[in-house]
């Protein structure tokens, strides 16, 4: 009579919950690696916040490198996370991977107000973007670009405010104009009631501060001639 | 748009420059690359929605038929004909549902969805009950996997290729059509394989209880004798010791502890026959039930 348990059967399945946890421990190494740059990045980032556009030629550059060393760090996380199943481990590093993904999207914005589109920012980590379903690899997904963009939106928002504040009102118009364009196009999208429904649902108070803003501004003829035309019409 | 505004005295506001014209439809730079990233989430929703419909369908069908084995009564290579004849049904409907998944949790997909699959867990339960209940051993996951894919060979009709053209995916499938056609499986992961296992003990407990009670002996091989044919009572000891002694996932230990909780009290439960029938087996009067409530419904979903 054989026996109610092939004596093989232990061994097997114990080193594979073994290798699961090595795995689950190195990515845990990487991911804290990559937190650690994403929020230095950030806290160099929300200096934007009291510096003039005047000095932001010394500023950027150290975010560009802070942004430099995240994409390392993901070329590091992308090599060793493509040996295994993708959507296995994804959730260990999708946050901080969105973070790091803000910090880029804002930091090209603020240099050349330009948005990167989902393409353009897989290559400049050079990972892949979409793939097919037969290979199973790194990759950035679409939900993760697009949460990133809801939080540079966020920040941006911010911005708007303190330019004001730091007397840039040509930069508060155009943070404006950026927002509702991105805005309109977030209202394009199906969502499900899901983490991006919630997150894509906060834009609107965004849009709604930037509005505010551009408002009080025009009230005063605060407005920079330059951005004129894009007046807000009261709703 | 309503009126003009106007300033805080009340009086109408003048604008500067003419006015603007009316409203642009939402139309601007960034509207096509939304149009493109609505496309891929609508097509991961739909297949989401797809998989979780049939997933549901293949636990029930898998329930029902963990149902039908617990009317069985021995350990016996040849099941009752009615009972082998619904599993059969069942079995075959599982496998029409398999083989409409199979396409969409192919590669990367399958982790994708693995939360949405929880069908396969109950399916494995069902399996590796029914093969326990045949050869009173524990199907190996190499076992299973021949037997899954089998099951989604069978449910590919030549209807399905109708099915296939749905038309959510056109070029994106495109390519990998070829390959799918030839061998879509529908692998188990080992968290698949592991919780049914898990859920396994609790069918094998109940299995154990009612048939102790209903025939008087306590399952096991062969002549179904007390002694010498292992009985239930030791395969069940065997099952828990295997999960103590496997080290806890990192993914999943709270899952983990508590069907673990649930397999040891299992374990007991059949112990405690196993006691029952060697102090006092032969005083009992046939077809006496002990009391099943109250144990046994942290296993259900």
């Amino acid at each position: 009579m054989p026996p109610m348990i092939d004596p093989s059967l232990f061994d097997q399945i114990k080193s594979k919950i073994e290798e699961d946890t090595t795995v689950r421990k190195e990515l845990e190494q990487i991911v804290d690696e990559l937190h650690q740059h994403v929020s230095f990045t950030q806290g160099l980032l929300s200096k934007i916040h009291s510096t003039p556009r005047s000095k932001y030629a010394t500023l950027l550059p150290q975010v560009e490198e802070g942004i430099k060393s995240q994409v390392a760090t993901v070329g590091k996380l992308s090599a060793f996370a493509s040996q295994y199943p993708y959507y296995k481990y994804n959730h260990k590093w999708t946050r901080p991977l969105q973070d790091s993904l803000s910090t880029c999207l804002l930091f090209t914005w603020l240099s050349t107000h330009t948005l990167l589109t989902p393409l353009q920012l897989a290559t400049y980590y050079s990972v892949p973007l979409n793939l097919t379903a037969q290979d199973d690899a790194f990759h950035i997904t679409t939900e993760e670009y697009l949460l990133a963009l809801v939080s540079i939106i966020d920040d941006l928002s911010r911005l708007a405010m303190n330019s004001v504040t730091l007397g840039d009102t040509a930069l508060a118009v155009e943070i404006s104009a950026f927002i509702r364009d991105l805005h309109a196009g977030f209202q394009v999208l199906n969502l499900k009631n899901d983490i991006l429904r919630k997150r894509v649902d906060s834009i609107k108070y965004a849009v709604k501060k930037v509005e505010d803003v551009v408002y009080d501004l025009s009230l005063r003829g605060l407005i920079p001639a330059a951005g004129a035309e894009d007046e807000k019409k009261g709703e | 748009m309503s009126g003009f505004k106007r300033d805080w005295n009340g009086n109408a506001k003048k604008r500067d420059g003419p006015k603007p014209p009316a409203k642009k439809v939402v139309q601007n730079q960034f509207t096509p690359m939304f149009e493109t990233l609505r496309d891929e989430l609508d097509q991961h929703h739909d297949r989401r929605e797809r998989i979780i419909k049939a997933s549901r369908d293949i636990t029930a069908l898998s329930k029902k038929i963990i149902f039908a084995l617990q009317r069985i009564r021995k350990i016996d290579e040849e099941l009752p004909k009615n009972i082998q004849a619904e599993i059969d049904t069942r079995l075959a409907d599982i496998s029409k549902l398999l083989a409409t998944i199979a396409p969409e949790i192919q590669g990367i997909n399958r982790y994708r969805y693995a939360r949405s699959l929880m069908c396969l867990e109950e399916l494995v339960e069902a399996l590796t009950f029914l093969h326990y209940l045949k050869t009173q051993t524990l199907i190996t996951p190499e076992q299973l996997t021949p037997i899954m894919e089998d099951l989604v060979r069978k449910g590919i009709t030549p209807s399905e290729d109708v099915a296939m053209t749905d038309a959510s995916e056109p070029a994106a499938a495109a390519p990998e059509q070829p390959l799918e056609k030839e061998t879509p499986k529908v692998s188990l992961t080992q968290d698949d394989y592991l919780y049914g296992v898990f859920d396994l003990t609790g069918e094998m407990m109940r299995f154990a209880t009612t048939s102790t009670a209903l025939t008087g002996t306590m399952a096991g091989g062969g002549a179904g004798g007390d002694e010498q044919p292992r009985t239930i009572v030791e395969d069940m000891h065997e099952l828990g010791s295997f999960f103590e002694m496997l080290p806890v996932g990192q993914g999943n230990r709270f899952q983990w502890e508590k069907k673990l909780e649930v397999t040891r009290q299992s374990v007991q439960k059949v112990e405690r026959l196993g006691y029952d029938r060697t102090i006092r087996g032969s005083e009992r009067p046939k077809g006496w039930i002990p009391d099943l409530s109250g144990g046994d419904q942290a296993e259900e979903e």
